[in-house]
């Protein structure tokens, strides 16, 4: 084949529906961490047997060695033990505070896209003020209220990351309400109710997978910024950001006690991106 | 044990090389130990404060820490405290006390002004402690330490005289603390908020302005002439001008000290005081600080640290003497004492606080704590054995911090369930304040044994007006009350001594305390500052003799 038939097939298959698209190197590397991050998630004695608070002081602030491949902390805690058993804080954080966001997101959204002129006039308004605080200063400012803790700090990424959500359904919503089959089903003699249900959400739901994806990415760095600010999970609880921020004191150091939760942190946000970024580029070539 | 990685290895040969080398061309870094040639006038010092930046500028008022480390530069006491414990004059040339203890007579140095060109005599003083004595002034530390003066009346233009309701022994290190201060009656007469922006003194700088949140502008005092009598030199101090900055994250802190962006700076952590004692370019000033030594206080009024077999057992099951050798990593020495080491009237008793689980766990048994819970905690009739242990995150470093974390470790082995709740100051207070509270760890710092009857004596549970009490063990031992008492009352030293003495064993001996080492107090310095001290009274840096050797 000459150069230009390859490409030509190469489009051709791209293009060819219910044909998969090869997997790419970041798309296999990132399914591969997902699965570890599950599984640590999961059953995190699997991949560190250790115990992520037992302390031994003798070995503190011993650097990467074979014995301990993240190194020890101040007190000679296992680094990569540590940030093992942290995965499934960040996890159900940043899913949690996704649903969160995502939940309230879908009744802002249609509320206001389905219930006329004045709600939806009020629901904006609404979105906007929330708009004019940066995400991260409205969940301190929640926190602020309510007190710093994992509960907390979940709840407080997923009401700032709401307004964004509601925004994105309120435009799908709108979209979708004057579509042919809508029309159709209202002919039909179809009540307001089971149109949305039926008809409205299926389709204005589905682009917000993807959307959920690339959120949880963004949720688990803000919620590890909440625990380094010293709001969310507290000491010696073995959540990233915390451990970051136990870190830090020591970075002139002990350079291993904030490069690996940071790096785990910096991964699972790029894999939850690539990821995401994926599921899109499939559903729109589906 | 930690070995040193191969490139600081290399890093320290390097330097040693270096050092060397210049050793044999005749050009010794400088080195505040070494004679340095002589002191040079002039520059700017920036000093960076780990410490949290005060919201007034005179001590009378509240009265803490971070008050005392700034004001040292512009405020003087009547007296000071030389190395060896002994007080030395300082605004006050001489003292006599009646021989019933009531009446004490201080006589002044006449050649001194205030700054605002107040002259200083006593009816200054008069002032200064009706200032401190006055419920508006909102004096805590100041107030407490004059208790027990009546009034300060002047007899004559430099002679002030102190009645006293009973004896008190502690009065001059009461006095000579800089809470204590001595500021300008003409400023004192302004409102509070202009005397807490800018409070006038008699020391070797002035303020001259606070940019608040970033720094305070001290400049020199050009007409000083009032030096503690163990000062290093007479006359103006050397440096031009200091610049007091706030920089509380620690890494920061370090890294501007390293940078040279700043000369001085307090609050180090211990891995950086590794660091520096390696480098030929910073120094390390140790200066314990006086009063209590760093521990944790077991609150005996209520369960389950009402009963001492379980005091006891808390304390055997903590193993404080790896968790100090390996957070401090040698900055920081052990302490089996109710007060500081820099306190000659300190008792120690190692015996007492041995990490011993095994003894630990016969003392819970016999206390009836002798079942276990699924998580391997001890239980007694169905209340598993928690300790609420909140921690004030403005008042302990990290490494402290960690301390607790092993503690709470090591315990844990024990069957003792420690609930670290690390928050803020307000929060904190008001969880001592509610009573919620089983360990907790405060900072108190006074000069002298006095100290003592602060923490331990019963009238300390009793709340002052802010919420606030200082005796967080709880201590209701009649014996220790009297001996406190008699002791404050007591100006024979050998006498005074051996009654604190008597009150220490027993505290030691009842478990009420956990001590962990003195009060922290480290400073690192760029070589290049000279002539650094801090004042024996409360270690507060003074830069009255430092100078700029560059």
């Amino acid at each position: 084949m000459s150069e230009l038939e390859v490409q030509a097939d190469f489009a051709a298959r791209a293009g060819q529906p219910g044909r998969p698209r090869r997997l790419g190197v970041a798309e296999t590397a990132a399914g591969v961490l997902a699965l570890f991050l599950l599984v640590s998630a999961v059953a995190p004695h699997l991949v560190a047997p250790g115990d992520p608070l037992g302390i031994d002081p003798l070995s503190a602030f011993a650097p990467p060695t074979r014995a301990h491949v993240f190194g020890t902390d101040e007190s000679g805690r296992d680094i990569f033990t540590r940030v093992v058993h942290g995965t499934q804080y960040s996890l159900v954080i940043g899913a949690a505070a996704t649903a969160i966001g995502l939940g309230l997101g879908i009744v802002l959204g249609t509320l206001a896209g389905m219930l006329g002129r004045v709600v939806d006039f009020t629901v904006n308004r609404f979105l906007e003020v929330l708009f004019a605080f940066p995400g991260l200063l409205l969940a301190l400012l929640f926190i602020v209220i309510f007190g710093p803790g994992v509960a907390t700090a979940t709840i407080a990424v997923g009401l700032s990351t709401a307004p964004g959500y509601a925004r994105i359904i309120r435009a799908q919503l709108i979209t979708v309400r004057s579509a042919a089959f809508v029309e159709a089903a209202t002919v039909l003699g179809r009540t307001r109710w089971q149109i949305l249900l039926r008809h409205i959400l299926p389709n204005t739901l589905a682009p917000l997978f993807v959307l959920a994806t690339l959120g949880i990415g963004q949720a688990i760095v803000w919620a590890a910024t909440l625990s380094y600010l010293g709001l969310g999970a507290e000491p010696p609880t073995a959540e990233w950001g915390a451990l970051l921020s136990a870190g830090r004191t020591y970075i002139t150091s002990a350079w291993w006690m904030s490069f690996f939760p940071g790096l785990f942190i910096v991964l699972t946000a790029v894999t939850a991106t690539v990821l995401g970024r994926s599921i899109d580029s499939r559903m729109r070539h589906a | 044990m930690r070995r040193p990685a191969p490139t600081r290895r290399l890093l320290a040969a390097t330097t040693g090389i270096v050092a060397l080398g210049l050793l044999v061309a005749g050009c010794t870094p400088t080195d505040p130990n070494e004679p340095v040639g002589e002191p040079r006038n002039g520059g700017t010092l920036t000093y960076a404060s780990g410490d949290a930046e005060p919201s007034c500028l005179d001590p009378h008022v509240g009265g803490n820490f971070p008050q005392a480390l700034v004001s040292a530069q512009y405020l003087e006491s009547l007296v000071s405290r030389d190395d060896a414990g002994q007080i030395i004059p300082w605004l006050a040339e001489s003292w006599t006390p009646s021989d019933d203890g009531l009446t004490w007579d201080f006589t002044l140095r006449g050649d001194v002004t205030f700054t605002d060109g107040t002259a200083f005599d006593a009816a200054a003083v008069q002032a200064n402690i009706a200032h401190l004595q006055d419920p508006t002034t909102l004096s805590s530390t100041g107030y407490l330490a004059l208790g027990k003066v009546a009034s300060a009346t002047a007899v004559s233009p430099t002679v002030v005289r102190f009645t006293l309701t009973e004896p008190d022994s502690a009065l001059l290190e009461s006095l000579s603390q800089p809470w204590l201060a001595m500021e300008s009656p003409a400023a004192l007469e302004r409102s509070q908020d202009e005397n807490c922006a800018s409070p006038v003194g008699t020391g070797p700088f002035i303020v001259q302005s606070w940019v608040k949140q970033n720094a305070i502008t001290l400049v020199r005092n050009d007409d000083y002439v009032s030096p503690p009598a163990d000062a290093g030199h007479a006359g103006p101090a050397y440096l031009d001008e200091v610049i007091w900055r706030f920089i509380p994250d620690s890494a920061s802190r370090y890294a501007a000290l390293q940078s040279g962006e700043v000369d001085v700076i307090d609050n180090a952590q211990p891995d950086t005081i590794v660091q520096a004692e390696q480098s030929d370019s910073i120094e390390h000033l140790d200066s314990p600080r006086p009063g209590a030594a760093n521990r944790v206080e077991l609150n005996s009024g209520r369960a389950p640290f009402n009963d001492v077999r379980v005091r006891e057992a808390f304390i055997r099951s903590a193993n404080v003497d790896d968790a100090v050798s390996s957070l401090f990593q040698g900055t920081a020495t052990r302490s089996y004492s109710a007060l500081s080491s820099v306190e000659a009237t300190a008792v120690s008793n190692a015996a007492l606080f041995d990490y011993d689980p095994s003894a630990a766990a016969k003392l819970l048994d016999a206390a009836g704590w002798n079942e276990s819970d699924a998580e391997g905690y001890r239980v007694k009739d169905g209340v598993r054995l928690s300790v609420e242990f909140p921690v004030s995150t403005n008042q302990s470093i990290p490494a402290e911090q960690s301390v607790f974390e092993q503690i709470q470790a090591t315990a844990k082995e024990t069957g003792f369930e420690v609930k670290l709740a690390p928050m803020d100051l307000s929060s904190w207070y008001a969880a001592l304040a509610s009573n919620d509270y089983d360990a907790v760890s405060a900072p108190y710092t006074k000069v002298g044994p006095d100290v003592l009857r602060i923490l331990y004596h019963s009238d300390s549970i009793v709340p002052a007006p802010s919420g606030y009490f200082a005796n967080l063990a709880q201590v209701s031992d009649p014996e220790i009350d009297a001996l406190l008492t008699t002791a404050a009352r007591t100006t024979d030293a050998a006498e005074r001594n051996s009654l604190y003495a008597d009150a220490q064993n027993r505290i030691l001996e009842g478990f009420y305390i956990l001590p962990l080492y003195d009060q922290q107090n480290h400073f690192l310095l760029r070589s290049n500052v000279v002539g650094l001290r801090t004042l024996p009274t409360v270690a507060v840096p003074t830069l009255y003799d430092a100078w700029l050797n560059r």
